[in-house]
Order: structure tokens, then sequence, then C-alpha cells
């Protein structure tokens, strides 16, 4: 099993330059033959944001009326919003990549679980990019620079590293069954509504609901970003939320490499 | 097996300038299984060791104990009829296929021109289909710059090169794929059936580059065809095979007249 894992760390350090360079290629694609090419990657989530700071802001009115001095609920919004725009994609197109890209399967001698980190650094560069923008946001409001903020870089690698996991561990049996991809694909609404992206996790009024949700992993990555930017608190410091997710990454990271030894050899016959 | 030492050199001195001691490719034992379902679903309970009847069909051994060595310089023809197990021994020693028992080594670049409109990206234009291929291989920004003219000029796509992929005809794609797969340089060349590219005078031209580098005394090179009129154009070893198992190893006239004389 350590074998296994050395195996996938080895891999995607030996290819990394092939990995970078086609991550690349696939935004390139992405923003091939539009007039607005590479504004793309930031309008279609500015739709989203506006959207769902207009429904809960402007009509529920839950956002507004806070305490005055507080910071803004656009940004609250914002610092949970933008993270989940990377989870939404890892858990649309990436968990079955393998779909994505056949040709590095079956054509091409390429590592399987280099071809989920293609993906997930693809995705990620998006996401940096939407990060320039929150930090923009953010000073615009007049926010101070204070030391919260250094966790975001640590956060996004976690974040990096677990959804990349993630897609390794589905995308060998997406390629193998059907319905693996379409479970998991109907899964991404419940994970969006049942983890802390448009609410407060801490404002559910029942206990052990709240110890549930603790267990989404996006509720662990949404409420430290909204930690480091809006509440301003560390993320380390609830142990109830890292103890969950430090045991989804754990359960993660074992049935990754259980599966990957498993099929990594047969998903090229399979495709 | 003093005869056949001798006619060996001399298919060897007919095709090839020397061929060196290394063995670059070596199959030992190689067994490849292929499990055969019903449906996905199928496949899929059968991860878990549940056979339903009616499922799980069966298994087909697209290799069957294949053992043979390969040295560096040879030039081997794979002989059989269709499905007698050529291409998944080609496919594993591309490395993107597996044995399901059994070893195979093989050191060196890899070039295959298995199915030569396979792999690439149909969104990017030729161009960058190039440099995608290049980079999988993990050639560097200067070399993908050296090697492009050379396979841009082979395929004759004219102002093409530039175009997205999706709007080539299936002989252009071809012809870029083959003009890739010779181009870089490869220490194994893999050819299964691909000689039939793009009209006449490009089928000559790409015969002529595949004798070129054949004549190479580095590159390795693997032939898969039906026809033995050009397994023994360009090659000085024919492997038989049938049903997955080899069945004859030898001088490719001994292998070609075997190979007719008994399918």
């Amino acid at each position: 099993m350590l074998g296994t894992l050395a195996t996938i760390l080895r891999d995607n350090w030996e290819w990394r330059r092939q990995i970078g360079r086609l991550a690349i290629f696939e935004l390139v694609k992405k923003s091939r033959g539009a007039v607005l090419s590479w504004a793309w990657f930031l309008i279609k989530p500015g739709m989203y944001i506006f959207c769902f700071w207009f429904a809960l802001d402007v009509g529920l009115r839950v956002g507004s009326g806070g305490e005055a001095g507080a910071p803004p609920y656009l940004l609250w919004l914002c610092a949970g919003l933008i993270p989940w725009f990377f989870m939404q994609d890892m858990l649309g197109a990436g968990i079955d990549v393998m779909h994505r890209y056949p040709y590095l399967v079956n054509k091409i001698k390429f590592p399987l679980s280099g071809i989920s980190t293609i993906f997930a650094s693809a995705t990620m560069l998006v996401q940096l990019m939407l990060m320039a923008v929150l930090f923009a946001l953010y000073f615009a409001y007049g926010m101070p620079l204070d030391p919260y903020l250094a966790q975001v870089p640590l956060l996004l690698a976690l974040m990096f590293l677990f959804w990349d996991l993630v897609s390794i561990l589905f995308s060998q049996l997406s390629a193998i069954s059907k319905d693996v991809a379409n479970l998991m694909h109907a899964m991404s609404t419940p994970f969006f509504w049942l983890s802390g992206v448009i609410f407060n996790v801490k404002s559910v009024p029942v206990d052990w609901i709240q110890a549930i949700l603790y267990f989404n992993p996006i509720t662990f990555f949404v409420t430290s970003f909204r930690g480091a930017f809006y509440d301003k608190t560390w993320f380390w410091e609830d142990p109830l939320m890292c103890g969950g997710f430090a045991a989804v990454f754990a359960l993660t990271l074992v049935a990754a490499v259980l599966v990957y030894r498993q099929f990594n050899e047969e998903v090229a016959d399979v495709l | 097996m003093s005869s056949d030492a001798s006619s060996l050199k001399d298919a060897k001195s007919l095709h090839k300038t020397s061929v060196s001691d290394e063995v670059v490719i070596r199959f030992d034992g190689v067994t490849k299984t292929y499990n055969l379902y019903k449906n996905d679903r199928g496949r899929f309970l059968g991860i878990f060791n549940y056979k339903k009847k009616g499922s799980f069909l069966g298994s087909v051994d697209a290799s069957k104990n294949l053992s043979f060595e390969i040295r560096k310089g040879e030039a081997v023809a794979f002989l059989g009829r269709n499905g007698a197990g050529k291409s998944t021994a080609l496919k594993m020693v591309t490395g993107v296929t597996h044995p399901t028992s059994g070893e195979v080594s093989v050191s060196g670049r890899v070039s295959a021109l298995l199915e030569l409109t396979a792999g690439f990206d149909m969104q990017l234009t030729g161009r960058e289909n190039i440099a995608l291929r290049g980079q999988i291989l993990g050639l560097s920004r200067a070399e993908i710059k050296e090697l492009e003219p050379g396979v841009v000029d082979f395929a004759e796509l004219g102002l093409y090169i530039d175009q997205p992929m999706r709007t080539y005809s299936s002989g252009m794609k071809a012809r870029l794929g083959f003009a890739f797969a010779v181009a870089i340089d490869p220490d194994i060349l893999v050819v299964d059936e691909a000689l039939s590219v793009g009209d006449r005078t490009f089928q000559r031209k790409c015969i002529e580059r595949i004798r070129e580098i054949m004549m190479d005394e580095n590159v390795t090179v693997l032939f898969v065809t039906h026809a033995s009129a050009t397994a023994k154009e360009f090659c000085s070893r024919g492997i038989v095979l049938d049903q997955g198992t080899k069945v004859f190893d030898g001088p490719i006239d001994d292998a070609t007249a075997y190979y007719e004389a008994n399918y």
C-alpha cells in the first residue's frame, strides 16, 4: 500500500512538467475561439455570485442588517462561493477525468494519477485568478492585511491535494462504471446545500446535525476560508471541524491508494 | 540450427547493417487476459468478485505465455491472422496495456504508429498538437521547436496546420500522426498497418521514411502486417502468432513461408 502511494507521488513528480503544460493546454482549450477568451473564467462565477447575493441579501434579506461596522455580506458570500467553484469543478468533471483525456489512458503511456493532477492544476489556476479578485474585493472594502490571511495559501494547497486525491479515487471507478460518475454528479447538489457554503454551520440549532455537517469536506474548506477573510479565526481552532476533515482526508487517501493499486492497470482495457 | 543461424545472417546483411547484442524488448511468459462481461454493470459487480450467472461471459487470452527477446537494431515482423494477439503484444510494448501475468521490459523511447488518428486533441490546432505530443514525451521546448518544421513539411498540411484538428479530414489527421511518429527519432518504432495513409505519393514517402529509420542500426522496429511481401521487404526476423501463442520465430523468409503454408 505504501508502495502504491510512493508510485503515485513519484509519477506525479517525474511527470510534473508534462502535467503543468497539459494543464495550461486545458485552459487554452476552454478559452479557445471566444472573443472574451480568458474573461469567461471570471464571468460565469461572477454571475453565480451576483445571483446568490441578490437572492440572499436583497431578496431574503438574510445578509444585511448586521451590526454596524461588520464586514460586508458580499465578502462573506464570496469567501465561501469562490472556493466552492473549485470544488464544484472537481466534483463535476474532476471525478471523471479518464473520459476527458481518453488518449492519455489508452493511446499514450501516461501515469493515470497524473491525469487527475492535470485537471486539478488547471482548475486551481482558475481558482487563483478568482482568489486574486477576492483579494481585490477584500482590500477594496478597506479590510486589513493581517496574519489570518496567511492561511489562504495553506488552505489552497490543502484543497488542491484533497480534491486531487478525490479525483484519483473516483475517476478510476468512473472509468469502469458509469454509475459512479452519475452518483457523484447527483451528490453534487446535496454536497453544496448540506455544507456551509451559503449558511453558517454553527447556526444550525441541532448539535448532532452540526457534527455531521462538519464531516463534509466542503464545510471545512468554506468555513476555513471564511475564517481567514471574514471571521478572522484560525482553522485549527475548531477541533471538531478539523477532526472531521482529518478523518475524511485519511479515509480518502486510503481508499484512493487501494483503488489505484487495484485498478490502474485495468482502466486502459475498459475505457 | 546452423542453417538457421546462417540464413538469419543473410537476412541481416540484406536489410540492416548490424544488430547489437543489447536486448531492448523482453517478454517473459506474458499472458494478457481480458475478462468479458455482458455489460458495464456486470463489470462493475465483477470488481467485487461478484460473478452473477449470465453477466460474466468468460475470459479471452489475447496473449498466452508469450516469451521472446528483441535486440537493439532488429526489425521484426509480427505475422498472424486477425485476433492472433499481435496488437495486444504491441500495446504492451508501448506500455498502455499491462500484462495479466509475466513480465514485459522495454528500454528506450517508443514511438507507435498504432492508430494514427488517435491521441490528438481535436480542439487544438495541428501545430499545438505537435507541441502537446512532444511535451507528453518529455521533449524540451527547444527540441519541439526543432522538430516542428519537419513534421509540418512532411504532413503536407499547408495552411491547415494552424486550424483546429476537428476541421481536418481523416487523411490529414493520419498524415500528421505519421509525420509526428517518425519525426521524433524513436529508439523503438512500432508500426501497425500504418502504411496505408494518404494517396500513393504520400504512401511512397512513408515507406521511404520507414526504410530510412529501419536502416538506422540503433532503431528497433516492430512491424505488424498480413502481407508477407511487405514483411519481407522491411524485416529480418518474423514471429508468427496464433491465438496469443508464439508458433514460429525465425528468419523472415522461413516465417513468411510458415505463415503462408499454415494460414
